[in-house]
Order: C-alpha cells, then sequence, then structure tokens
C-alpha cells in the first residue's frame, strides 16, 4: 500500500524540512504528560528533551514516529503534518534509539542484513567495511559480528542498534536515553559522533549532563507541563 | 479380534475411585485444586455421555448434512475454547480464528477421508465426526500456544516491533520474526511428541481402534496418518489464526490496537 512511492526529495539533502510540535496536549495513562506544547527543530537542528523519568520523554519522540498520537494538536515532520498518508514514508526518515534495546535473538550480522533486505532499503547496499568501520568507531570488535544478539550486554546492544541506523542514514536521530547505561569515554565518544553529524537534526532525550553540556536548544517536559 | 466388553457403572465408578489420590495431594499440599478438580471432572463426565448419546443418533440416522453440521458446532466449541484460555478478546478474534478452523481441519478432514481412507461416503459419521473431533481436539491447545505467544510477545517486545518500523519494514516485515516465533512455539511441542510415539507412549486412537477390536497391523497405519493429518492440521490453523487475526489487531499506523486484551 505505501510501497510504490517515488519521493524526489531524497536526493536532496538541504531540501530537508522542519520537525514542529504545535500545541500538543497528550493525557497518557490518567496523567497529562504534554499541555499545549509547541517545539520546533530547524533541518540539521538539535534539541534536548530533559525531564523525569516517566515524563514522557519517550512518549514525545514516540509521538514524532507516529506510534503515539497526540489527543490535540499537530506534529509535524519534514514540514508535513503526520497524517495516516505520510506517516509511512516519513518514518523512514528518521531513525530512533531507545534505551533498554530489544532486538530479538540470532546472529548479529544476520540481524543486519535483514534489516537490508526490507522492501523500502533494497536501495541501499550492505558494505560489509562500513559496517566493520563502525564496529571499530564504536568499541565492538569485529568478532561482534558473529555473536548471537541474547549474548550482548545491554550498552553493546544500544551500540549494534546506533550503527544499523547510521547504516541507513537518516536524516533525523531520534536518540532515547542512548548515553545512560554507558561509561564516560563511551558517553564521551557517541556524542562526538553525532554532534559532528552536522546535516542531521538530532533529538535527544537524555539525564546525562554531557548532552546538556552541549549547549543545545532544550526543553523540559514534565512536572506542570512543559516549557522551553 | 473381539470387541471390548462393555464396563458396568459400577465399575465406572471404581475408575472415579482414582480420584481420591489427586484429591488427597491437593487438599494436604493445599494446591488450591479441589473446587476445580471437582468441576472439570463433572463436566467431563457430562459432556462424554451427551456426546455418547449424540453419537448413537448421528451414527444412526448417519446424515451427511447433520454430521457436517455437527462438526462445525465443534469448531465452535474449539473456537470458544481457545478464546478462553488465552487473554485475547472475543470480538476482535472469534470470526478470525473460527475461519482459521474451518480451513485448516476442514481440508484436512476432506484429505484424510478422501485420499488417504477413501470410503465409499466420505461424509459418513465415523469418519466426520470422529476424526474431525480428533484433528480439532488436537490442534486446539497448539492454537492457544500460537496464538497467544504471537499478541504477547508483540506486546512484550513493543520495542522491538517499533523498532523495526523505524528501520523501514513494512507491517509484514516488522511482525515476520513475531509470526516465526510463534509458529515455533505452537509447532514445536508435537515435533517433540511424534519423535516419542510409540516408544513412550500409545496414542489414543490406536488404543481405542484396538480394544474396540482393529488389528493392530490397521490401528497403526490408521494412527500415522492420524498424526501426520493433525500436525499439518494445526500447522495450517495457527497460521491461519495469526494471519486472519493480524489484519485487524493494529490500526492505520501500525501500532497493536489496546482492545485486543481482555482485562
Amino acid at each position: 500500500m505505501h510501497c510504490a512511492y517515488t519521493d524526489p526529495i531524497i536526493h536532496k539533502a538541504d531540501a530537508w524540512k522542519m520537525i514542529k510540535l504545535e500545541n500538543v496536549s497528550l493525557t497518557f495513562d490518567g496523567r497529562q504528560l504534554f499541555d499545549r506544547l509547541s517545539v520546533e527543530v530547524p533541518a540539521g537542528g538539535r534539541l534536548l528533551i530533559r525531564g523525569e523519568s516517566g515524563s514522557g520523554k519517550t512518549t514525545l519522540l514516540r509521538m514524532l514516529l507516529g506510534f503515539v498520537l497526540p489527543d490535540q494538536g499537530k506534529v509535524f515532520v519534514n514540514g508535513e503534518e503526520l497524517r495516516v498518508n505520510n506517516i509511512w514514508r516519513l518514518r523512514r526518515k528518521m531513525a530512533y534509539v531507545s534505551q533498554e534495546m530489544q532486538i530479538g535473538n540470532g546472529r548479529v550480522e544476520s540481524f543486519i542484513r535483514e534489516i537490508f533486505r526490507f522492501r523500502n532499503n533494497r536501495g541501499i547496499k550492505y558494505q560489509k567495511d562500513k559496517v566493520i568501520t563502525l564496529l571499530d568507531d564504536f568499541q565492538l570488535g569485529t568478532g561482534t559480528l558473529d555473536k548471537d544478539l541474547e549474548e550482548l550486554s545491554g550498552g553493546e546492544l544500544q551500540r549494534v542498534a546506533i550503527i544499523v541506523t547510521l547504516l541507513l542514514n537518516r536524516q533525523v536521530y531520534l536518540l532515547d536515553e542512548v548515553t545512560s547505561a554507558l561509561d564516560q569515554p563511551l558517553k564521551e565518544m557517541i556524542v562526538n559522533y553525532f554532534t559532528n553529524l552536522k546535516d542531521k537534526t538530532l533529538i535527544i532525550s537524555s539525564h546525562d549532563k554531557i548532552w546538556h553540556d552541549q549547549g543545545f536548544p532544550t526543553i523540559h517536559v514534565g512536572q506542570n507541563g512543559s516549557s522551553t | 479380534m473381539e470387541a471390548a466388553p462393555d464396563i458396568s457403572i459400577m465399575r465406572l465408578l471404581a475408575a472415579f475411585g482414582l480420584l481420591i489420590v489427586p484429591l488427597a495431594l491437593s487438599f494436604f499440599l493445599k494446591l488450591g485444586f479441589v473446587r476445580q478438580l471437582f468441576i472439570s471432572a463433572g463436566r467431563m463426565t457430562g459432556q462424554l455421555f451427551l456426546m455418547g448419546i449424540l453419537l448413537v443418533y448421528l451414527f444412526r440416522w448417519d446424515n451427511p448434512w447433520l454430521n457436517v453440521a455437527w462438526v462445525i458446532v465443534m469448531m465452535f466449541f474449539a473456537c470458544f475454547s481457545a478464546m478462553v484460555n488465552s487473554k485475547l478478546s472475543f470480538k476482535h478474534f472469534f470470526l478470525p480464528v473460527f475461519l482459521a478452523y474451518f480451513v485448516g481441519t476442514g481440508l484436512i478432514l476432506l484429505f484424510f477421508n478422501k485420499v488417504i481412507v477413501n470410503y465409499e461416503n466420505i461424509f459418513t459419521a465415523r469418519l466426520v465426526v470422529v476424526v474431525g473431533g480428533m484433528l480439532l481436539g488436537n490442534s486446539l491447545n497448539s492454537t492457544i500456544i500460537g496464538i497467544s505467544h504471537y499478541y504477547e510477545a508483540i506486546r512484550k517486545e513493543n520495542k522491538r516491533y517499533l523498532y523495526l518500523l523505524s528501520l523501514g519494514a513494512n507491517q509484514q516485515e516488522a511482525l515476520l520474526p513475531f509470526f516465526r516465533e510463534a509458529l515455533r512455539a505452537a509447532m514445536r511441542p508435537f515435533i517433540a511428541n511424534m519423535a516419542t510415539m510409540g516408544i513412550v507412549s500409545l496414542p489414543g486412537m490406536m488404543t481405542g481402534q484396538m480394544l474396540g477390536g482393529a488389528d493392530p497391523e490397521t490401528a497403526i497405519k490408521y494412527q500415522i496418518a492420524i498424526v501426520l493429518a493433525i500436525f499439518t492440521a494445526l500447522t495450517i490453523s495457527v497460521a491461519l489464526s495469526i494471519y486472519f487475526t493480524s489484519r485487524q489487531a493494529f490500526d492505520e499506523y501500525g501500532i497493536l490496537k489496546g482492545s485486543l486484551f481482555r482485562r
């Protein structure tokens, strides 16, 4: 249904438009998480979301992916208001990595290859040398490819998940507490890696001071509604 | 060979006497089963007696339409029972699971009766009702395992499903690993069971036929055929019930509907 589309802007990196929440309200499990929240992230911009656990940081990111729908207000991705007829296409512009990844089981390399066999990803070639470079960048040995996903620690799994999204070369990276389980050198490494992706949009939820120190525009969610 | 002698009611009561052992264990070790045991044993007895009466008439009349109608009633009960034993909502699941049984066991029943046994009348009661009952009864458990496993896994490993969607998977692609694992879970017990059949267990149908006076050689051939038929019927029923329910279990955004589960 949503497979045979051609998207002319996919080849023009600078054509990416903003991500925006407009007066978004959401009540989840009887708790009001957002009350008329508005925020805009321009193409290539950065946004840090802060707040206690359970304050709705994850929900906010999931809203951008159309996994959670707002009660009121509008969500725009690439300048388009999220709707049933564009969500499947827009999801493919974004990469989402969350804390405590659940990836499944099987060999790491088979998992990665399977991602590249998805109908929508067939245009992207699986390049093993690129995978190896990234594994090295993220301080995972090449041997990781032969391991079973279930053997990996939480932190390793998260880095594999990040590498997969980097291979897919998405426009927007939604990173949900990706550094919280890692030690300091790894935190620094990941923060550096992403801040160097100049033309990508980064939306980060984190408790970590290291993200805070980057001086990104920040919103606080939770407590008495949300503020920028 | 001679048909099995009847069991008098008094002697059947002796069989109920056996229940003293599990009842005593349940009572003294506080397993919390006493009430449930009485109810279950009572239901089993009542249902089988009713079935006995019904079978007498089904065999006497031996009307093809009636036989087929009765199999459909059994499918209805199988479906109902599968629903009760899972945590899934009747509203969303009843019809698709029923359809899955109808196609899965229906096709295999026809195959068994026509290709394997090839009686003159393939809609005769002893084939349609008895074999149909065996196919349904034995695929019931697997269907419950399969369908519950599938939806529970998607709910519990929701992050995995959403991650796959965010990686560009379309819905079928994101659901494939869950489908695979559910089928594995549903098929695995039967596969293991097949490997020990005849050594560890003497299967029910064969035992019954031999008690009823059939030649062991014939009984064994029937048994082999029915085991293979059951296995295929359950595989089709499980796969189809997941496939049919999956179509309406998600909203247009690809999110699993919360209303699928009974609270």
